[in-house]
């Protein structure tokens, strides 16, 4: 009797601790912590904490949006044209900017501007019932053509007295643009798990049809995920303008791919209904490790090229098997199938 | 393998099951189970979801392989690597839910697993198809069960999709033929048909396996039956040995016996209340004309009708998924507007939709479904209290009897019935003074079948609720309601109290009653 309490207390903790590993976001948490760990023993530069904020500084402006995008993701749409919707942002504001309007009623404009973009987009998904994906591949060109129009192809200077939000740092030494960064992520999680806004996106996502039947408002939900992935995409375009001083008709060229990678690394799926903000955090912060590694440990950018596409499919692998559809590959499968093609021959 | 045809090749057992068993992780789905299902008969396979039916016919057809046990066809052991191979040695499967490609015609699906033999596959091959086809469908003497072969499958109702899976089946001359759960989507007429088409199997010696939870349905056809409880084998023999009574109390175990033979009793007449909930008045749409009826404060209104009649588009239509051209719905005595579901159920208004498959949020837990529509109610300001989502999701659970490890637990953990009661939680969990369920109990198991009922009188006749449901099971509408009403190509053709017994419905429903056509 006793024995059997033990062993069902045995395999209770067991499935416990296989439950937290199947968990996407434990599982990145660990491979990010090896990664360290492993670049460390090779360039004990790493671990530095001015290295770290580096790490994190780098991938806060993709991070940003891949909060917005595990959004889009979740509600079964995707998001392709924010790389550009980020530049047209940057430069919106820069252009007010010049044309003398107040530095921060510039910055509003500018994130106003890729929320209407946002807006825009979701519009035309609902109304229209076009795929997003050729809708948002639409507003990669137009977007990009509307900063090019814009500047006339020239750099807008950001106004200085918001270079603190790409430059500065606060409470000794921590990147304004890493806080940022942080709270968009907390509100992120609160916003898709405790409010209703996000618990319907989840809704529409998982079951389009049975989210209408039950009065849920699912146009108007969708055009929502769209206006939020534009105003991130506009806060990642301030950021990433006032690190650098000025807004380029070329900024977030490709970021669409980085973004996507992010969300998906965290457990976001195409197919709709799952993913989670913290592990667009973390999927981000993987692809930053891994970046930098390559960096301190010099090795080529081609092979950089190569891991962060294996990671990728990685995670997507690792997702399967969270989810039991990798089952028909284990050994017992594998085994029951060559017995039977043995017995047949 | 041999493709001898199977007329006149009378065996005593054409497939022969040897101590099968199967198991899923920690789940024994089958255990140990020996049974034979002989030529030439029909067989009921019986039992509540989750009794092993399916794993044993997926085990029988080369879909999945079992950890242990024989299987003998015709006197010789065989082992089937995939369903291909079962098909080749002349075990076919009939499924819940036919898989045909929509945009191939129906000559094309019947043909389908030649495809990959033609490289060749070009229009005069698909002209040569409609041929063959009109050929097969003559030869099976089946040519009135569906439209040309010609016509695409995407517009198919649902009996004619389950009529081409079957005639594709028989196109592959079995010698065991599993039907699993063939008429769950078809009305009674239709299920006669089908049944007719079995019998004439039966006499051409092939050995014809039934799973069908319509019991009646079952006992006017079978030879034998076989019953399964808990993945377990629990009795065989002729109807006469084991009549509808003993089976389903076989299949229930002890523990359910009685609260079926309660359900029976229990069929006192509501007290009829003035009160009328919701009425439709004149009400015109696609799909369904000048449609008036009234379903009044604790009463359960059954909507009975062949499938395809219109019953499901005036659901849609009341609760705003479908447009209204003409005619008024009122709320007690006042006229409304209901333009989305989300205003009917502000309304007070709830609807349960047909399918359980598709209206279940798959990637989610059982709470999230649970409180899924009443987001709104669980806090301040579009905040959603966990908590309070918590509470609300358990006290639903608790509520409607649904048997699940925790609200944590995946949806699809849950067996079918306990989804169903997922879904009527759900609805009811907004507090409506209306309650619309579509095929409330299709594919469910009896004894949840009995509870299901026993919760739909209790709300209605207790606490007031107006419940409207449709339904293809005769039995079910003559059991559960108190008043019936019959759409028939889109009209109401009967609307009276649930007093004279199936008869009339059955008059209604097929057009006995009416002259014109």
């Amino acid at each position: 009797m006793k024995a059997t309490v033990a062993q069902r207390q045995d395999r209770s903790w067991k499935d416990g601790a296989l439950s937290l590993v199947k968990r996407q976001e434990t599982g990145l948490l660990g491979v990010i912590i090896v990664l360290a760990l492993l670049v460390s023993l090779a360039n004990e530069n790493f671990l530095r904490t001015d290295n770290l904020y580096n790490v994190l500084q780098t991938v806060v402006v993709v991070g940003i949006i891949a909060v917005g995008q595990t959004f889009v993701l979740i509600s079964k749409e995707i998001d392709l044209s924010v790389g550009s919707v980020l530049a047209l942002s940057a430069v919106s504001a820069g252009a007010a900017y010049g044309n003398g309007v107040n530095p921060w009623l510039a910055m509003a404009i500018g994130i106003g501007v890729g929320a209407l973009a946002g807006f825009a987009v979701g519009s035309v998904v609902v109304l229209g019932r076009v795929s997003s994906f050729i809708v948002t591949l639409g507003m990669l060109s137009i977007a990009r053509g509307l900063t090019q129009l814009l500047t006339g192809g020239l750099p807008q200077s950001m106004p200085s007295e918001l270079s603190f939000i790409g430059q500065g740092r606060v409470f000794g030494g921590i990147p304004v643009s890493v806080i940022i960064f942080l709270v968009l992520v907390v509100l992120g999680q609160l916003l898709l798990t405790r409010t209703v806004f996000g618990l319907r996106v989840t809704a529409i996502g998982d079951n389009d049809a049975a989210a209408r039947t039950g009065g849920i408002p699912v146009g108007r939900t969708r055009i929502l995920t769209f206006v939020l992935i534009g105003t991130l995409a506009g806060v990642a375009g301030i950021v990433f303008a006032t690190q650098v001083g000025v807004a380029e008709a070329q900024a977030g060229m490709g970021y669409e791919l980085d973004v996507i990678a992010a969300a998906v690394i965290g457990g976001a799926s195409l197919s709709g209904g799952r993913g989670s903000i913290i592990g667009a955090f973390l999927g981000a912060c993987l692809l930053g490790v891994l970046r930098n590694a390559f960096i301190l440990l010099a090795l080529s950018p081609f092979l950089q090229q190569l891991s962060i596409g294996l990671v990728i499919v990685l995670a997507a692998l690792f997702d399967q098997w969270r989810q039991g559809n990798l089952r028909h590959l284990s050994p017992a499968r594998l085994r029951q199938r060559l017995v039977a093609r043995q017995k047949k021959a | 393998m041999t493709s001898t045809s199977p007329v006149g090749d009378v065996r005593p057992a054409a497939l022969v099951a040897a101590g099968l068993a199967k198991s899923f992780g920690a789940v024994r789905a089958l255990r140990d189970v020996s049974l034979e299902f002989p030529a030439g008969q029909v067989t009921g396979l019986l039992g509540e979801n989750g009794a092993g039916k399916s794993t044993l016919i997926r085990l029988c057809s080369g879909q999945m392989q079992p950890d242990s046990g024989r299987l003998v066809l015709d006197g010789r052991e065989v082992s089937f690597g995939s369903p291909l191979e079962a098909i080749a040695a002349g075990v076919v499967v009939v499924n819940q839910e036919p898989l045909l490609i929509s945009e191939l015609t129906i000559a094309d699906n019947l043909f389908l697993y030649d495809l990959g033999e033609r490289p060749a596959y070009g229009r005069a091959q698909r002209g040569r198809n409609v041929q063959r086809a009109r050929e097969l469908l003559a030869r099976l003497q089946m040519a009135d069960y569906l439209p040309d072969p010609s016509t695409i499958c995407r517009n198919l109702s649902a009996a004619s999709r389950q009529m081409v899976d079957i005639v594709r089946a028989l196109s592959r001359q079995p010698k065991v033929l599993f039907l699993d759960e063939p008429n769950s989507s078809l009305t009674h007429e239709e299920s006669e048909r089908l049944f007719a088409v079995m019998g004439r199997l039966r006499d051409e010696g092939v050995a014809v396996v039934l799973v069908s939870h319509r019991l009646a349905e079952v006992y006017s056809i079978v030879d034998n039956v076989i019953v399964l409880r808990d993945g377990a084998f629990v009795a065989a023999g002729p109807p006469a040995e084991i009549d509808q009574q003993r089976a389903v109390a076989l299949m229930a175990g002890e523990r359910k016996s009685k609260v079926v033979s309660e359900v029976v009793a229990d069929r006192t007449p509501a007290s009829r209340q003035a009160e009328v909930a919701l009425e439709l008045a004149g009400l015109t749409g696609e799909g369904f004309t000048d449609v008036s009826f009234a379903v009044h404060k604790g009463e359960i209104v059954g909507m009975a009708g062949l499938v395809g009649a219109g019953r499901t588009e005036i659901a849609e239509a009341v609760i705003g998924l479908r447009p209204v051209n003409r005619g008024r719905i009122s709320l007690g005595d006042r006229p409304v507007h209901i333009g989305n579901p989300g205003r009917a159920q502000r309304l007070g208004v709830a609807y349960v939709a047909e399918e359980r498959r598709t209206e279940v949020f798959h990637a989610q837990d059982v709470g999230y479904n649970l409180v899924v529509r009443i987001l709104s109610n669980l806090g301040r300001l579009g905040w959603v209290s966990g908590r309070r989502a918590a509470n609300q999701a358990r006290e639903l659970a608790q509520r409607f009897g649904v048997k699940a490890a925790s609200t944590q637990a995946p949806i699809t953990s849950l067996s079918g019935g306990n989804q169903q009661k997922v879904l009527l939680a759900r609805a009811l969990a907004a507090r409506p003074r209306v309650l619309i369920l579509d095929e409330p109990t299709r594919g469910v198991d009896v004894g949840t079948k009995a509870e299901i009922y026993a919760t739909l009188r209790a709300l209605a006749h207790d606490e007031g609720l107006a419940v409207w449901f449709i339904s293809s099971e005769l039995e079910e509408v003559v059991e559960l309601a108190d008043r019936v009403v019959v759409v028939r190509n889109g009209r109401l053709t009967l609307d009276a109290p649930n007093t004279a017994g199936p008869t009339p419905i059955v008059a209604a429903a097929m057009g006995a009653t009416e002259g014109t056509e």
